[in-house]
């Protein structure tokens, strides 16, 4: 043992709440600036296209993951997908029980290789299955801040 | 040729759910008084050069790495902190013996998890800030959704992942340093409540404190220092996509690489025949079954039969997270790595009582760094 004098009770323990506030600004960037915008302005999902892989990015990037080409293909995706998979959880960020589980899914926009993680809604969890065909409900226009949650969640078709 | 390189020595703490004796820099000094005990070397005059492990988050700190010469005796020596796993900083001190210039190097990792009074917002604040975050959801949510895929894509069953959960617990029962030992059943891992559906609590590693130091020396200085050296046979990394959105869901394919990588480097050419043990990442249940069909252990899907026919029991062809893994022993953070690794150094020396696992020469060492990541990293390691 490193050390000979060891603390053997419990109550002579004494310890220091700390705290990090941590405040901080994000920048969507340029394909995510473009991504928001259209979600607030249009209600429309966009991506970008790789001609050379074949590939559509959702959300949209200014490289491809594959070839790492500069992408400047906007694409309107439309706002339908297949559930890719699901998840139903039953705890909140503290640890402590939801009053009601939210059901979390992996959304494949269709059409393109990538997708969306967001709730589901209008569907008892039991009846969700992998494969699912299903669409986002956005909120109303004037509620629409530019934001992942001006998606209210995704439906079944 | 490539130069050899061995672990000399090996320091560690017990692994317990808090330790609110001990400060973190403490739990450090202890495994590191170990390690250079057991490796004959003093850390001021022997040791060329550091590499510690730190998540500035995970630790309290901004700059952490500031924080990590004290307690190893390395200050005003060359030190360099990894942000990542133990095993990254690993490799990192092999490359460094790799180069000719330093013979003994140091590496360390950590945890001291209790000190984390909201985890579940720390792991959140890794998440993509404007994609995700905003969702504001229990991290463990990603492994849901990965479990689910996965037992979709290849028909695994619950059962399956919870008889992974029965063996790693009694494992841990014959494991001294094992902080999350326990006899229970399937059923009792079916029926625990439900965290993130499929995903029960038992699923799910408890998270724990503890500390490790090795000792790492080029081949003429181990020689001298050790008469059971653990040389380092083949080593590999690799990242995946980090978007929730890109990222492939039913498989690991970062360790799938990473395991390429390593194999050629350490000339194995049938993992399931040549390797006699395998610590890998069992952060949640399902992960050792994704893991062993990644590292290649068996195609696609058969995992879960591996489990039913007790191939990974300490006692069966391939025996899998002997020490009882992160389930068994506790999740350890960037530490996770450590313990994995140090659990093959000591079955590979025949040094572990009754959980030794016969003929051990070459063992696997594997870790993944938790949800929401995708870095897989891997160690052979042979005697």
């Amino acid at each position: 043992m490193g050390i000979t004098e060891k603390i053997n009770r419990n109550i002579d323990i004494t310890s220091w709440k700390g705290k990090i506030p941590v405040n901080y600004i994000y920048t969507a960037g340029i394909a995510g600036e473009k991504f928001f915008r259209e979600i607030k302005d249009n209600a429309k999902i966009v991506g970008t296209k790789c001609e050379k892989c074949e590939v559509t990015y959702v959300p949209p990037k200014i490289y491809c993951e594959r070839c790492f080409a500069r992408l400047e293909n906007y694409i309107d995706v439309g706002t339908k997908g297949t559930i890719h998979t699901f998840t139903i959880l039953h705890e909140n960020l503290d640890g402590t029980k939801k009053e009601e589980p939210t059901i979390i899914a992996v959304v494949k926009i269709d059409g393109t290789d990538g997708g969306l993680i967001h709730w589901l809604g209008e569907i008892d969890p039991k009846d969700v299955k992998i494969g699912m065909h299903i669409k986002a409900v956005f909120k109303s226009k004037e509620k629409r801040e530019g934001s992942i949650l001006d998606i209210k969640y995704f439906k079944p078709i | 040729m490539i130069k050899k390189v061995a672990i000399v020595g090996v320091g560690y703490t017990n692994f317990r759910s808090t330790t609110p004796d001990l400060s973190y820099r403490e739990l450090t000094y202890e495994a590191a008084t170990k390690a250079y005990e057991e490796a004959g070397v003093d850390p001021r005059k022997d040791i060329d050069s550091f590499v510690s492990t730190a998540e500035d988050f995970f630790e309290g700190y901004s700059i952490a790495d500031e924080y990590c010469p004290d307690q190893l005796g390395a200050v005003l020596k060359p030190v360099n902190t990894i942000a990542g796993d133990f095993l990254q900083s690993l490799i990192t001190a092999y490359m460094m013996i790799l180069t000719g210039r330093l013979n003994i190097v140091a590496v360390q990792a950590m945890s001291k998890a209790s000190n984390m009074t909201t985890l579940g917002e720390l792991e959140l604040f890794a998440f993509d800030p404007v994609f995700n975050r905003p969702l504001a959801e229990n991290p463990h949510f990603v492994a849901g959704l990965e479990m689910n895929r996965y037992l979709h894509d290849t028909k695994t069953t619950r059962e399956q992942c919870a008889k992974v959960v029965v063996k790693n617990k009694k494992n841990a029962l014959n494991n001294p340093y094992a902080g999350h030992g326990a006899k229970i059943t399937v059923e009792d891992v079916l029926n625990s409540k439900i965290i993130s559906y499929p995903l029960t609590h038992l699923d799910i590693s408890p998270a724990s404190d503890g500390a490790v130091v090795m000792v790492l020396a080029s081949e003429e200085i181990a020689k001298k220092l050790t008469r059971k050296p653990i040389w380092i046979r083949g080593v590999g990394w690799c990242s995946d996509t980090f978007s929730l959105e890109s990222r492939d869901w039913g498989e690991s394919t970062s360790t799938r690489l990473a395991a390429e990588m390593a194999y050629k480097m350490a000339d194995i050419d049938n993992p399931k025949k040549e390797i006699d043990v395998v610590e890998l990442s069992d952060i949640y249940s399902y992960k050792e079954l994704q893991h062993l069909e990644a590292l290649k252990f068996c195609n696609k899907g058969e995992a879960g039969k591996m489990i039913d026919n007790g191939i990974t029991e300490i006692g069966g062809e391939l025996p899998v997270n002997p020490s009882g893994g992160s389930l068994g022993v506790g999740h350890l953070y960037e530490c996770s790595g450590a313990q994995k690794t140090l659990e093959i150094v000591l079955q590979l020396r025949g040094e572990v009582g009754k959980r030794q696992v016969k003929n051990a020469n070459i063992g696997l060492a594997h870790s993944w760094r938790g949800v929401p990541t995708t870095t897989s990293v891997i160690a052979i390691l042979g005697n």
